[in-house]
């Protein structure tokens, strides 16, 4: 029998033992190494071979990210480690470390029980680590951290043992000060998850040369720092991986640090799925329990040449078969499991089955996309996936070719299912499709993979900025009238309190949830309890309240209304953009007697004209979305580099000394962003190393407002004037 | 001055004298028919009878941007005209409303409508009718269900012994996927009865092409209604309440009612 069979029969026997189970995650800043050591601990698991670890990059399998030296999609890898005579099963989601692919992280996170945070011991903690980190633990995945690159602060920066141990803590303390802030109001913890030398939840090595230390192993091993020191300076590093690898120090830690499935499930569950708590359902996901009903998220498709699109995702409770019938959040109907399998690096292995606990690739969900609940009874879905990302650039694409015209909105759908951050506009009349992502590079990054893989030429357009419109203060009663005038609504808008808007772009408070539970969430936010219970609808960020009582027919209207509603809000009347932050009250309607006077084309363009004359005389703004920059730099380049951040209407808030680095810290708007990779290196030489997080929308200035909308309104083809004329009541 | 003309029931010949020579006399003519049509006439077919150009308004015109039927009536003499009476079922009175408020001299010249033709073909006796209710295609009122208010007028009108008069829904010039010039569909009473026997366990009784040579009245369970066709549109239903021995009569031996079918008069 091969090698590689008896490892995958081994896997098999370990699925059904979920006790030695451990679902992780390896998150970092990029560059910090995350993909060398993911390569390490596949190799020492024996799953590629030990020479090429280290160069093969296994995990990063799409071109694209070979060639940038990235990881861009998730990738899912299963291997076997034997810790204290037990063997274990440990499924490894690769994640992405740039921020333009914060969505593929938190979609990551939700699969795994544990996150093994890298860091740089040169760079130290970045700030993608605090929102790896802050990814993880809000779904309640336990964190230990590596630190990585050791052997430059021996060989390259020549420390002492003295030097370098300061270095060491002093990272291990910042990333303790980042769990310390993010768990104090996670009431759930029974443990302090605060990382130690001494608790053995800190590794340290080099996952280029392939070695490292913990607690445990220098006990085990007799090794201390001198020694490792002299062997590294002495350039006998194959004699120190051989002595203490790397893949043994940090997969025991993975045994014995992370959960398994059935510690980790009773904590998790409640906090990472809304349905009803009391429920079988809830109880056996709670419990891991294999004979349950099925479970499955899906956290990431992929494709395979052969076998089609490929959903991966956690079992929560249940066992998944081939030929199983199961139902797919959103969508009607149920899709066949064709086969099921489990990751060994960049391949999949078919299996006959895969049980609760286990990271399962699964065939024939054709209606699944990333963040979709599959399951055999129809269910509450897991918490719609946060949206920490949402899109705030767009571009168009085009083929260069007639014959192209299909496949590339084929592609384009396909892109969009496997990457929830990216939103997708076909337009068939004009052949000219949007593309909306994270940011530059995220775009760059797809339609080049639209390029190359699919072998689809197209032209793209200039990247364009998107917007939101936002009320800044409470209307007046205002009337919408349909067009036969025999329907007549009356609505009021006013701003939602930002406490309110972050509670519903973190998905706590949803339509899918039970009203009861939505209900005290936003009541916890600050909304009075009248207005909590006459919830009647949410959309984007924007509530809805009907404050009517007994009005004839309104409820066979209401579907209509909030037709009419979303129309509105999904093209603000400013510009056409989305609008967020709006609280929206119906406080009376006229209908007509008979359903067909009240209908579609009757009561849409009634609300939606009521509610973007509310949402005008609420002097809605328009809102551009901003970037926190950091900008880490040789001194004597300082003065450039903070002044690419104040010439593109930026604003530097710290300036600071970090090693031999000036760090530049700031903000400013996406919209003046684009084109910054260039234009940084020419100010400073190509000595500037930077790094942008998309840090939310904010109101643009007053002066600048006019213009912007014009411009908006201009290059959509709408008429210039804003709509005027508003009814007051 | 604004003059509203009921074209009536069927075809052109289907008017009264007066609406006649009241297009005779006008300056200018306007005529909507998105919400009902003359199924034995065509906008030409009433041009050449009228001798007239007849300027055509679709819904967004009419209910959007009156402004040009309007200023033409300040100035001239202008007809309005629509299927069945100008206001009855469809009403226009927003648009007599308006008129008036502009000072504009407005009149009515009344059309035979379906009301009138449901009672009297039928033999259903008017006095006894409740409130009327349309049944829409379920893509025109954003469910795909029978609308609850639909259900709950027959059912309403039937506890209190009363006849309910349904129309059946139209669409001309929009379509399930939005605005669409080309689409023109009329609910047929077989498609409405299948609907409407889910619900409601009930006798109905069918009128086809009401006003034209060949009118068609068909009574029987709503479930059975629902299997056969009746020709050409338009189509409407009546879901008869309780039945005068009269009308009993009148549904068995003018509307081929089978006699198990219908319940004891009372
Ligand atoms: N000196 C040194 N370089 C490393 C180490 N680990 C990774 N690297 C290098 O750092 C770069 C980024 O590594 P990679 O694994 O792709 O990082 P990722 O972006 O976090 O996946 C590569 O050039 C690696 O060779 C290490 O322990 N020591
Ligand atoms: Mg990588």
């Amino acid at each position: 029998m091969g090698r590689r069979k008896k490892i995958v029969q081994e896997c098999e026997r370990l699925m059904d033992a979920p006790e030695n189970i451990r679902n992780i995650a390896i998150a970092a800043h990029v560059d910090h190494g995350k993909t060398t050591l993911t390569d390490n601990l596949l190799a020492g698991a024996g799953m590629i071979a030990d020479e090429s670890a280290g160069q093969q990059l296994a995990m990063d399998t799409e071109e694209d990210e070979q060639e940038r030296g990235i990881t861009i999609d998730a990738a899912n890898v299963s291997m076997t480690h034997e810790y204290e005579d037990r063997n274990h099963l440990i499924n490894l989601i690769d994640t992405p470390g740039h921020v333009d692919f914060g969505g593929d992280v938190t979609r990551a996170m939700r699969a795994v029980d544990g996150a093994l945070v890298v860091v740089d011991a040169v760079e130290g903690a970045m700030p993608q680590t605090e929102t790896v980190l802050r990814q993880a633990l809000r779904e309640g995945v336990k964190p230990a951290l590596f630190i990585n690159k050791v052997d430059r602060l021996i060989s390259e920066l020549q420390e002492g043992p003295e030097e370098m141990q300061q270095r060491l803590m002093g990272v291990i303390a910042d990333v303790n000060e980042l769990i310390r802030g993010m768990t104090e109001e996670m009431d759930e913890l029974d443990e302090d998850w605060t990382v130690s030398v001494e608790g053995g939840t800190v590794g340290f090595g080099s996952a280029l040369y392939k070695w490292g230390v913990s607690m445990p192993s220098m006990q085990r091993t007799g090794m201390d720092f001198g020694e490792i020191i002299d062997l590294e300076q002495a350039d006998k590093r194959r004699e120190l991986h051989e002595r203490t690898p790397l893949s043994d120090v940090v997969l025991d830690m993975v045994c014995e640090h992370f959960p398994n499935p059935v510690d980790a499930q009773p904590r998790r569950i409640p906090r990472i799925w809304r349905g009803d708590a009391e429920s079988e359902l809830a109880d056996t996901m709670r419990m891991v329990n294999e004979e349950g009903e099925l479970v499955l998220m899906v956290t990431d498709i992929g494709i395979d040449p052969h076998a089609g699109e490929i959903a991966a995702g956690r079992v929560f409770s249940g066992t998944i078969e081939k030929g199983q019938d199961l139902y797919v959040s959103g969508t009607a109907g149920t899709n066949r499991v064709q086969s099921v399998g489990i990751y060994m690096g960049g391949e999949r292995e078919e299996v006959d089955r895969v049980p609760a606990g286990n990271i399962a690739a699964v065939t024939g969900l054709k209606d699944a996309i990333a963040g979709s609940t599959v399951s055999s009874v129809e269910m509450t879905p897991f918490e719609s996936i946060e949206h920490i990302s949402e899109p705030v650039i767009t571009k168009s694409v085009e083929a260069k070719s007639m014959d192209d015209l299909p496949k590339l909105i084929e592609t384009l759908q396909q892109v969009a299912k496997e990457d929830p951050t990216i939103q997708i506009e076909i337009n068939e009349d004009t052949g000219e499709h949007l593309i909306s992502g994270q940011g530059e590079l995220h775009l760059e990054v797809i339609t080049q993979r639209i390029e190359r893989n699919q072998g689809i030429p197209v032209n793209t357009g200039e990247p364009i900025v998107v917007y939101r419109e936002a009320p800044q203060s409470e209307s007046r009663e205002v009337e919408g009238r349909s067009p036969n005038n025999h329907n007549r609504f009356y609505i009021t808008v006013e701003p939602l309190d930002d406490d309110i808007v972050d509670t519903i772009k973190l998905g706590d408070a949803s339509m899918d949830m039970p009203e009861l539970e939505r209900r005290e969430e936003l009541m916890k936010q600050g909304m009075d309890k009248d207005t909590a219970q006459n919830v009647e609808h949410m959309f984007n960020t924007n509530v809805f309240i009907d404050d009517t009582k007994g009005i004839q027919h309104l409820n066979e209207t209401m579907e209509l209304v909030i037709e009419g509603l979303e129309e509105a809000l999904e093209d603000g009347p400013l510009a056409a953009e989305p609008v967020e932050g709006a609280l929206i009250r119906l406080h009376d309607a006229r209908l007509h007697e008979d359903a067909i006077h009240r209908g579609p084309a009757q009561v849409i363009p009634a609300v939606r004209r009521a509610v973007h004359n509310a949402l005008m005389d609420a002097e809605i703004k328009l809102l551009e979305p901003i970037q926190e920059v950091r900008i880490d730099v040789p001194s004597e380049h300082m003065g450039p580099a903070s002044g690419e951040i104040q010439g593109r209407r930026g604003r530097v808030d710290d300036m600071y000394q970090e090693g031999d680095l000036m760090v530049v810290e700031g903000i400013a708007p996406v919209d003046e962003m684009i084109g910054f990779s260039s234009d940084i290196r020419s100010a400073t030489e190509g000595r500037a190393s930077w790094n942008t997080e998309n840090a939310g929308f904010r109101v643009m200035a007053d002066n600048l407002q006019p213009e912007i909308i014009e411009e908006i309104r201009e290059r959509k083809g709408m008429k210039l004037e804003l709509p005027g004329q508003v009814d007051y009541f | 001055m604004l003059t509203f003309v009921g074209l009536g029931l069927y075809d052109e010949r289907s008017i009264t004298v007066e609406g006649r020579t009241a297009i005779a006399d006008a300056d200018r003519v306007f005529a909507e028919f998105y919400t009902s049509k003359l199924a034995g006439a065509t906008v030409a077919d009433l041009e050449a009878y009228h001798g007239v150009d007849i300027e055509l308004r679709d819904r967004p015109d009419v209910e959007g941007d009156p402004e040009p039927i309007l200023g033409a009536a300040e100035s001239g003499d202008v007809v309005f005209l629509t299927a069945g009476d100008t206001m009855i079922s469809t009403t226009h009175v927003d648009l007599r409303l308006r008129a008036a408020d502009r000072g504009i001299e407005t009149r009515i010249v009344h059309g035979t409508t379906a009301e009138a033709a449901a009672a009297s073909l039928t033999g259903l006796q008017n006095y006894r009718f409740g409130k009327a209710t349309t049944l829409p295609f379920p893509y025109a009122h954003g469910g795909d269900d029978v609308p609850a208010s639909v259900v709950e007028t027959i059912a309403d009108n039937r506890d209190r012994g009363l006849h309910t008069l349904v129309y059946l829904d139209i669409k001309v010039g929009i379509g399930p996927s939005g605005p669409d010039p080309d689409h023109e569909e009329y609910m047929t009473a077989d498609h409405a009865a299948g609907r409407l026997a889910e619900p409601l366990d009930a006798v109905g009784v069918v009128v086809a092409r009401a006003g034209g040579p060949d009118p068609l009245v068909a009574a029987d369970r709503l479930s059975a209604l629902a299997d056969r066709t009746f020709g050409e549109p338009l189509h409407l239903l009546v879901v008869p309440g309780d039945l005068h021995v009269i009308e009993r009569d009148a549904l068995a031996e003018l509307a081929g009612a089978p006699g198990d079918a219908l319940p004891d008069p009372v």
